[in-house]
């Protein structure tokens, strides 16, 4: 185990801790120690570097607001000491524009007064993580000159973390923050959101949607390693999981991607597989292909409609069911057939049909009494 | 799973797996990765046998293998008992218990599950009519194989012309192999896959590009389905041997989205084979190197189109370009690339193991080998069928497909897609190939057959392709867009009896136009649906713009439905069965359609009993009696 010796020349030091209240630097210091790193600490920021210069931690955990040199400076200077150490910030609760500016400037990740040992410790280890990332050399990868992958843009990070701080003011009743100007546009992507969703009352909500959204994207992008060519399997997969393409996501592909967003609503509009408004929680698609249609695939249509109350290419106003006639599912000997949720029900009767959509309502009405509320996907 | 580093390794690998599975006495084939069977439990079926052996003891005796399509997708699941070929068609989950202490622990059969029809039960695949006219070469691996397992691929033989082309033959020599067989391409355009070869090898360029098209994009076909999800690997091991002759190291495997199974089967062939070291750098140790990635189509007819398919793996909207220079030439991102059909890349490893001359020997003068087709529509028995080219259209229709359903009248057959034609009986002795074909005014296309009876309509299918097409033109070039669009809308008007005279010569014109100065391929063939019904079916045209009629009693605006008073013994099926509820009448008391909640769909004819046959379908414009009147008025 770690000795507890506050200073120690021999053991190699994993976290420095630079802030002017005891109370921070003490009670870092023994949540840290649980967790088995060794600590040490500063009151100010000159302190605080010259202990980075000579101890080269790691990861610094640093206080934004302290007497003498402030928080950002020592943030710079530690930059050109070393771009090895990560730096995470401590920012006293709700202070956005610190925090984004932080970000800018390089800091990891940031921790709010006043935090909980579990969350501080989370963000320890991925910085710890990091650092250790850093100082292997780049995985070698060959060139593909002609799929050049997006360079990874460091901004969206940041915009990320600064609406999530920003969702958790809202949600606490907190508004009226000056916010950098490219939040706000987020912001106002999160109202239209609300305002879509119609159900949603509190803009801290809509952004907390919002952003599982763009982390989603984010995931999906990265899976298909920032390929621009991938942008049709990255809008596939998105559409996959929300069963439509809200305006944000896109918007966010196009970032990510570095794609025009003229590219990315092109696709969107052209293929069939993807869809702009938001459709029901179950897809009943009736085949048109040809030898459905010679085996009464109108008719079948027809009543699916009537049974449903919907037409071709609406969704009911429940959100519950979509109705699509598509060009061949491929299951052409048994026609007409009706794919609902990706099952094919070949030639069914009346009463087969009622069946299956009755139990799908059924379901879904026990789902939401059960509370969960039904988003649109 | 070790990786095989010489061609040595792969046949002892090969001879391992056969020996491991010789120890085995049975071999149970369900039909169940389908979508047809999958619809009809399959899988249950296949879990059920699976769990029931065991309970039985029978593990270490029979082995139960999951394969895609067999084929007679209209009696399945189908289960296949090897030795012997023993094909139990229909069969349930509940059946499990009993073929397996039946059949396989004491060789009785399960009688009520053979193939039946008029002249009797069938007990063996060889014995169905529907297979026995058959030349099964590249779908017969469905019914060897489990899909998701590249050593039951291995066991039967797989891999072994990539084995023999990588150490035994030059890629010049492996070109002139596939000119001389004249294989040619199955995706419609029939070119001569081996001269396609040819010139992307001998294009400028370091960097080239072999592609696999399964956007399969045609409404009525699924053959390219039942092959990327019955038996991956067969068409992988066609691309691999591609790839070597062009000398490109690069691959792409483009399958449309609505196919998620084929998705799912194609990813894991491509792991496999992979891990075994067939697919990636080195492969078997030769030195040569190709990786495949698979691209998702997000469904758009037009993107099977070869310069729209590249444009789309680019990211970019699928559109089709013209082609001043070919594909081959100048493809992928510039590249030459070669694109090749599923069934096409299939036919591959066939005539590298079997020679030319076997190649040669099926098939007509300008077309050899064999070609898959979708039976579908108003036959018989529907299904997915593999015959030698040249058999006539009436074999495949009634040989094969048993005849028309019902007892109706054969009319036409449609194949070759949007982009083909219909054919009258009096052309039913055709032989199929790809210039006979083009010659009668239709075409080869990808493979699918919609055989149509007397009641259907001429009219309103020419109008379901024109519909089909209008939706899908990309809509780059004008005569395409526009021609499309006008054709629809004297078609809408024909079959809503709002056709004049003068609309068939407009019609003609369009397509005319649209032929010679279209883009691509879908604008220039999209007369084909509308000036075959023109040639063949004429008539059908002047009833529907003369006399407002529609002789197949379709087109629903010339059409309604009218309940017989005397017959109907208010038995109120046909109330019960209809959606907008449009049917007056009380329990054991006759019943009248309102005509004007009436949408026509059709149900109350198909469940009037048909000893009793009151529901009637009439032409022309509803006529109200007085019972109906009374009905509605007392509403």
């Amino acid at each position: 185990m770690q000795n507890t010796a506050m200073q120690s020349s021999e053991a190699s030091v994993d976290v420095l801790v630079i802030d002017d209240e005891e109370s921070i630097r003490e009670g870092c210091r023994q949540v840290l120690a649980t967790a088995g790193y060794l600590t040490e600490v500063a009151e100010d920021g000159i302190l605080g570097l010259q202990v980075a210069e000579r101890s080269r931690p790691p990861v610094v955990l640093l206080d934004l607001r302290m007497p003498g040199i402030s928080g950002i400076e020592v943030l710079e200077k530690l930059r050109g000491m070393d771009p090895q150490i990560v730096p995470i910030v401590i920012t006293g609760y709700g202070s956005v524009d610190n925090a984004v500016q932080s970000m800018k400037l390089g800091a990891f990740d940031f921790v709010s007064k006043p935090f909980d040992p579990a969350s501080l410790l989370a963000v320890v280890n991925r910085a710890i993580e990091r650092h250790k990332e850093l100082q292997q050399p780049p995985a070698r990868i060959e060139p593909r000159p002609e799929i050049r992958p997006a360079e990874r843009v460091e901004e969206p990070d940041v915009l990320l973390k600064g609406l999530e701080t920003l969702g958790q003011s809202y949600s606490l009743g907190m508004e009226g923050y000056t916010l950098p100007e490219q939040v706000q546009s987020l912001e106002q992507e999160a109202e239209y959101h609300a305002k879509q969703l119609g159900t949603i009352q509190k803009k801290g909500r809509a952004i907390a949607d919002l952003l599982a959204d763009l982390r989603m994207v984010d995931e999906i992008v990265q899976k298909h390693g920032f390929k621009r060519n991938a942008l049709i399997q990255v809008m596939l997969d998105v559409q996959m999981k929300k069963h439509w393409l809200p305006r944000h996501t896109l918007m966010w592909t196009s970032r990510r991607l570095n794609v025009p967003a003229a590219r990315v609503y092109e696709i969107a509009s052209f293929y069939e597989a993807f869809s702009l408004v938001p459709q029901g929680a179950h897809t009943v698609q009736v085949c048109e292909g040809t030898a459905c249609h010679v085996r009464g695939a109108p008719q079948l249509a027809s009543t699916i409609s009537a049974l449903l109350g919907i037409k071709n290419g609406e969704t009911d106003s429940r959100l519950l069911f979509t109705l699509k006639e598509v060009h061949c599912v491929g299951c052409c000997a048994v026609a007409p057939v009706v794919k609902i949720d990706g099952t094919c029900h070949g030639s069914p009767s009346m009463k087969q049909l009622t069946n299956i959509l009755r139990s799908l309502e059924a379901k879904e009405q026990v789902r939401s009494c059960q509370g969960s509320t039904h988003q649109a996907n | 799973m070790p990786r095989l580093n010489s061609p040595g390794e792969l046949i002892e690998l090969r001879r391992k797996l056969s020996a491991s599975r010789e120890a085995k006495r049975l071999r149970v084939s369900v039909c169940s990765r389908g979508a047809s069977c999958s619809a009809a439990k399959g899988s249950e079926l296949a879990d059920a046998l699976a769990k029931e052996i065991a309970r039985q003891h029978m593990g270490n005796q029979v082995e139960v293998s999951r394969g895609g399509c067999f084929g007679l997708c209209q009696r399945g699941p189908i289960v296949l008992i090897r030795p012997g070929n023993i094909c139990y068609v229909g069969v349930k989950p509940e059946d499990a218990a009993e073929i397996v202490g039946e059949t396989l622990r004491q060789g009785r059969p399960v009688e009520r599950r053979f193939f039946e029809d008029a002249r009797g039960q069938r007990r063996t695949l060889e014995e169905i009519p529907f297979y026995k006219h058959q030349q099964r070469l590249l779908l017969d691996g469905n019914t060897l194989v489990d899909p998701q397992e590249i050593d039951d691929y291995i066991a039967i033989g797989g891999y072994q012309a990539l084995a023999k082309v990588l150490f035994e033959m030059e890629p010049p020599a492996l070109i002139e192999m596939i000119k001389r067989s004249g294989l040619r391409g199955r995706g419609g355009g029939g070119f001569l896959a081996g001269v396609k070869w040819e010139t992307t090898r001998n294009a400028p360029g370091d960097k080239k590009y072999v592609i696999v098209n399964g956007d399969e994009g045609d409404p009525g076909a699924y053959m390219d389905r039942s092959l990327m999800e019955g038996n991956p690997h067969s068409i992988l091991e066609g691309l691999i041997i591609g790839a070597y002759a062009i000398g490109a190291h690069e691959g792409f495997f483009y399958v449309r989205q609505e196919y998620p199974v084929a998705t799912e089967n194609i990813l894991i062939a491509l792991k496999q084979a992979r891990d075994y070291g067939l697919l990636g750098k080195d492969i078997l140790g030769s030195g040569f190197g190709v990786d495949v990635t698979l691209h998702r189509g997000a469904g758009a007819f037009v993107s099977g189109e070869s310069s729209a398919l590249m444009a789309a793996i680019e990211g970019k909207v699928g559109q089709p370009r013209l082609k001043y220079v070919h594909t081959s030439v100048s493809g992928l991102w510039d590249r030459p690339s070669n694109l090749n059909n599923v069934e096409t890349w299939a036919n591959v490893p066939f005539i590298v193991n079997n020679g030319v001359d076997w190649f040669r020997g099926m098939g007509t003068d300008g077309s050899k080998g064999t070609k898959i087709f979708s039976l579908v529509g108003k036959v018989l028995n529907t299904g997915l069928v593999e015959v030698p080219m040249g058999i006539t259209l009436r074999d495949i229709v009634y040989k094969i497909g048993g005849g028309i359903r019902d007892g109706k009248k054969f009319k036409a057959i449609q194949t070759g897609g949007p982009s083909g034609g219909f054919l009258p009986e009096s052309l039913l002795d055709l032989k199929v190939d790809f210039d006979e074909l083009t010659r009668a005014g239709s075409m080869m296309g990808s493979g699918g057959m919609i055989v149509m009876d007397e009641s259907d309509c001429m009219v309103d299918a020419a109008r379901y392709y024109v519909d089909f097409l209008a939706h899908e033109s990309c809509g780059q070039c004008i005569p395409c867009r526009e021609g499309l669009r006008q054709m629809l809308k004297v078609l809408n008007n024909i079959v809503a009896g709002k056709g004049r005279e003068g609309d068939v010569d407009l019609l003609e014109e369009l397509c005319e136009l649209m032929e010679s100065a279209s883009m691509c391929a879908l604008g220039q063939t999209a007369h084909n649906p509308v000036m075959s019904a023109l040639k063949h079916f004429r008539w059908e045209f002047d009833a529907h713009i003369r006399e407002k009629r529609c002789p197949a009693l379709v087109c629903r605006d010339l059409i309604y439905y009218e309940i017989d008073l005397q017959k109907c013994p208010g038995c109120g099926l046909c109330r019960k069965e209809c959606p907008t509820e449009a049917i007056l009448g009380k329990q054991k008391g006759p019943h009248v359609i309102d005509q004007d909640k009436c949408v026509k769909c059709g149900n109350c004819l198909t469940v009037c009993p048909k000893k009793i046959n009151a529901v009637v379908k009439l032409p022309g414009k509803p006529r109200l009696r007085p019972a109906e009147q009374v009905a509605t008025a007392a509403l």
